[in-house]
């Protein structure tokens, strides 16, 4: 992208070239921050945990001259309530938290997701379980993030690897929450949200903004309009604000599409059932993989977060000595994107998935997609783990 | 029920309570609708966020309004972030009405608390009737102490719990506690919601089903009962002179905004001399500025036009113990950002060391590695590429850090001292000035 000018040995010349980068230090967490300015963020309502509270921090710094608020909640379960609250009323809401305040938000994220209300909700993981290790990394949460749901709805989450991604992320966390007016998770790790990295930021991918539909009260189809109505599976019906003239009804409760409480009624199942069917209906536009492959691989190396950057120095190592694989970086990690997981793994024989926890959380997810492989686990409890220990599965 | 269209201009006309017979909650639905009437408000500007149990199920009966009903307990939680989103950030229209029971009160309670320390303009209506209805009787924790519920059959024990003056310690400014068949109450919830801020209205009343059942019970003793859990009646409080959360906040935001420091960027030069990825791994104690070195010394490497990751730690409580951070600079990307093989390890204090050997550290150097230490400290480890400098004697503890990264800047030159002294100048003053004289011999 730009001509060195400067080579060991004229160490004296006093004409430095200047790069057309914009660089800045910048923590993962403070991308978010960024992120959710970007993309439109208006309210944000926090409690205080490491690994998270940068995001908390940061968000306090920059709402209020971005034409936004952040408050101090007393609780997490707090936090998210104001949040949801926030986005009934029409603004894009968000909360950070860590595996333990995660914990206390289970039941609003669900009323989250059965009142179809956008919000973000960034976990930035710690080792587990119980409050575990606060300044040690972890990537254990992510079944518990993606299986928060009675009924086993999916809770779309995106993950990261890199402060510049955080940035880009909470974006698209922002455009799927308000696109399917669904909760989404943007999961993070110690490790991205508390190390600060260089960032050019003219480099940073330029991502829309994507704003809910809002129902009006003249709309020429506001006779036919119900609060979540559908026609079809991937139809997500217009947001109704609160304060706007078209009522909301809204409840926590299985309801009509009108959102009225109705039990043993097939209409009250089916607005159920599309809470699922809307996110299934949507899921190959909600791909996000890095596919790095190499021809004749006989290797798939799988990992996401901060594993993910380990495995790229393993494959760089791996390569190095002759050896050919293929690694493959998943950001969205739910819904699961089994197309692009089997079509990476077509050609090769072994699979390995590197991931920070005890036993393979995710790689007990991809066991029915890959059950015609050898899948192999890299696995750590309380230390990263290091571009040697997947090159040591990859070379035997 | 009420008899006109008209009167009905927030409820469902002729629509049939559905609580049992006598239960005080139909009272408090007629007289909240008689209050917003009262107020003239657009039903449209209303939003009534209802809890769980049977007062819950108000939000079917008032459908010309805006209806949350939600998690039990959190009703006041979700009208916090409505009520607050839609006077900071919206029209300030709305009147965010909360509608809660006994139970959910004390489940909830912290987002009472916390919404009448905010003073965030919302009204929560407890309709208190010394139990949980909907679940069959239970106890709650505003049951009076001797009154028999199906879970306290001897007659409850513990005494109840004063709402009004859980509000009155969080501040809120209007707080009354009445009973359901006073003749008053449409009044006094009018004057709750058009209150300014934060004001709870407790309404004593009548479970039929579960309570009078089982207690010698009438209308007309529930002020007598509330009396002898020495819990005062009528308006408690309506003092309006505390602001109202949204109004605070622009004030605060108006005065305070310009405080607010920009992000800042750097234009970075194109002068640095390594062609791989360099590993720095810096060691020392809790206030001794390890992680603001390590900081200063990514600061410079940015600078010079560099890829930089700062990784750092410390235990949790941030003041005590060992720091420790761990910087890769590099022309390249960087991926793994620990560093796995140092090419400078810095170990300014014992407690560094401890941290250090705990981290195996020994196991992440090669044959190259080179250790600046203070002269006080001993690796314990021979074969090693150690240069120990009396870096606490002439930086001082809390620059020893700083000295020994400035020391590798000036002998190795990565990238161009000049940018590090720069930096550091900017924060300490005059580079020659920052360390004792004989630091710059060394
Ligand atoms: S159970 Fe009690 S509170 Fe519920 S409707 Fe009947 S009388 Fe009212
Ligand atoms: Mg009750």
């Amino acid at each position: 992208m730009y001509v060195r000018k400067y080579f060991p040995g004229n160490k004296n010349d006093s004409t430095m070239a200047v790069l057309t980068k914009k660089l800045a230090l910048r923590s993962g967490n403070q991308m978010v921050a960024e992120g959710a300015i970007k993309a439109g963020c208006k309210f944000f309502a926090g409690y205080p945990i490491t690994p998270a509270s940068g995001i908390y921090k940061g968000l306090i710094d920059l709402l209020p001259v971005n034409d936004g608020i952040a408050v101090s909640s007393p609780d997490e379960i707090s936090a998210l309530a104001y949040c949801v609250g926030a986005s009934m009323r029409g603004f894009k809401s968000m909360t950070a938290t860590s595996g333990p305040g995660w914990a206390l938000m289970i039941e609003t994220v669900q009323y989250a997701l059965i009142t179809e209300t956008p919000v973000v909700i960034c976990v930035v993981q710690r080792l587990g379980p119980c409050t575990g290790g606060a300044t040690q990394g972890g990537q254990g949460d992510i079944l518990i993030t993606e299986f928060a749901t009675s009924g086993g709805f999916t809770i779309p989450v995106l993950y990261p690897s890199t402060a510049a991604e955080c940035y880009e992320m909470t974006i698209e966390a922002f455009n799927w929450a308000e696109k399917y007016r669904t909760p989404v998770v943007l999961l993070s790790d110690k490790e991205i949200g508390m190390t600060t990295e260089s960032i050019d930021y003219n480099a940073l991918e330029d991502i829309k903004q994507v704003n809910r539909e809002v129902i009006k009260h003249d709309d020429p189809m506001i006779d036919k309009w119900k609060m979540y109505g559908f026609d079809s599976p991937d139809m997500i019906a217009k947001f109704a604000e609160i304060g706007g003239k078209v009522k909301v009804t809204a409840t926590g409760s299985a309801h009509n599409a009108m959102g009225n409480l109705k039990k043993n009624d097939p209409e009250t199942i089916s607005t159920i059932k599309h809470l699922e069917d809307k996110i299934q209906a949507h899921k190959d536009e909600m791909v996000r993989v890095k596919l790095d492959a190499e021809a004749d691989a006989e290797t798939l190396v799988i990992s996401f977060g901060i594993t993910a950057r380990t495995m790229k120095d393993a494959v760089k190592l791996a390569r190095s000595k002759g050896v050919k694989v293929s690694s493959l970086t998943i950001h969205s990690m739910f819904p699961i994107p089994e197309e692009a997981i089997t079509s990476a793994a077509a050609e090769c024989s072994r699979v390995i998935i590197a991931e920070e926890n005890l036993n393979g959380q995710y790689r007990t997810m991809l066991a029915e997609i890959l059950k015609l492989k050898e899948v192999i686990g890299v696995n750590s409890m309380g230390y990263m783990i290091t571009p040697e220990d997947i090159l040591e599965r990859i070379m035997q | 029920m009420m008899q006109t269209e008209e009167a009905c201009s927030y409820m469902t006309f002729g629509a049939v309570m559905p609580f049992c017979k006598g239960c005080g909650h139909s009272n408090i639905l007629k007289k909240l609708n008689d209050a917003m009437q009262m107020l003239h408000l657009d039903p449209m500007d209303v939003c009534l966020v209802t809890d769980i149990g049977c007062i819950g199920l108000a939000d079917a009966l008032f459908d010309k309004v805006h209806t949350v009903h939600t998690t039990h307990g959190r009703s006041t939680g979700f009208a916090t972030g409505i009520a607050v989103a839609d006077k900071v950030l919206a029209q300030k229209k709305l009147k965010t009405i909360v509608l809660i029971g006994d139970g959910g009160s004390m489940i909830g309670l912290l987002h009472i608390v916390n919404a009448a320390l905010m003073n965030a303009d919302v009204t929560v209506i407890v309709a208190n009737n010394f139990l949980f209805g909907m679940t069959g009787g239970q106890t709650s924790s505003l049951t009076p102490e001797h009154f028999n519920t199906i879970t306290s059959p001897f007659g409850s024990m513990n005494p109840s719990l004063d709402i009004c003056s859980i509000a009155d310690a969080s501040k809120a400014g209007f707080i009354a506690r009445k009973t359901a068949t006073d003749k008053d109450l449409t009044q006094v919830i009018a004057d709750a919601i058009a209150f300014g801020g934060f004001s709870i209205v407790e309404v004593l009343e009548l479970c039929t089903e579960h309570g009078t059942k089982r207690n010698d019970l009438k209308g007309n003793m529930l002020a007598k009962m509330a009396e002898a859990e020495g819990h005062e009646l009528g308006i408690l409080k309506n003092d309006p002179l505390r602001k109202e959360f949204s109004l605070k906040y622009h004030d605060d935001v108006e005065v305070h905004k310009g405080e607010i420091k920009p992000l800042k960027f750097v234009e970075p030069l194109d002068n640095y001399n390594i062609n791989r990825a360099n590993g720095f791994v810096i060691a020392g104690s809790a206030g001794e500025r390890v992680q603001s070195s390590a900081g200063m010394l990514s600061e410079a490497s940015i600078k010079s036009g560099l890829n930089v990751t700062q990784k750092n730690d410390n235990p949790v409580t941030q003041g005590s113990g060992f720091s420790l951070s761990e910087v890769i600079i590099s022309p390249n990307e960087i991926n793994y950002t620990g560093v796995s093989s140092a090419d400078y390890v810095i170990v300014v204090s014992e407690n560094g060391l401890k941290e250090l050997k705990g981290q195996k550290i020994f196991g992440r150097i090669n044959d190259k590695t080179m250790f600046i230490v203070d002269e006080s400290i001993d690796l314990g480890k021979e074969g090693l590429n150690v240069l120990s400098l009396p870096l606490r004697k002439y930086c001082g503890a809390d620059k020893a850090a700083l000295g020994a990264v400035d020391y590798i800047i000036r002998k190795f030159e990565p990238f161009p001292h000049e940018i590090f002294a720069g930096i550091i100048a900017k924060k300490f003053g005059e580079y020659g000035k920052i360390f004792k004289e004989g630091y710059y011999e060394l």
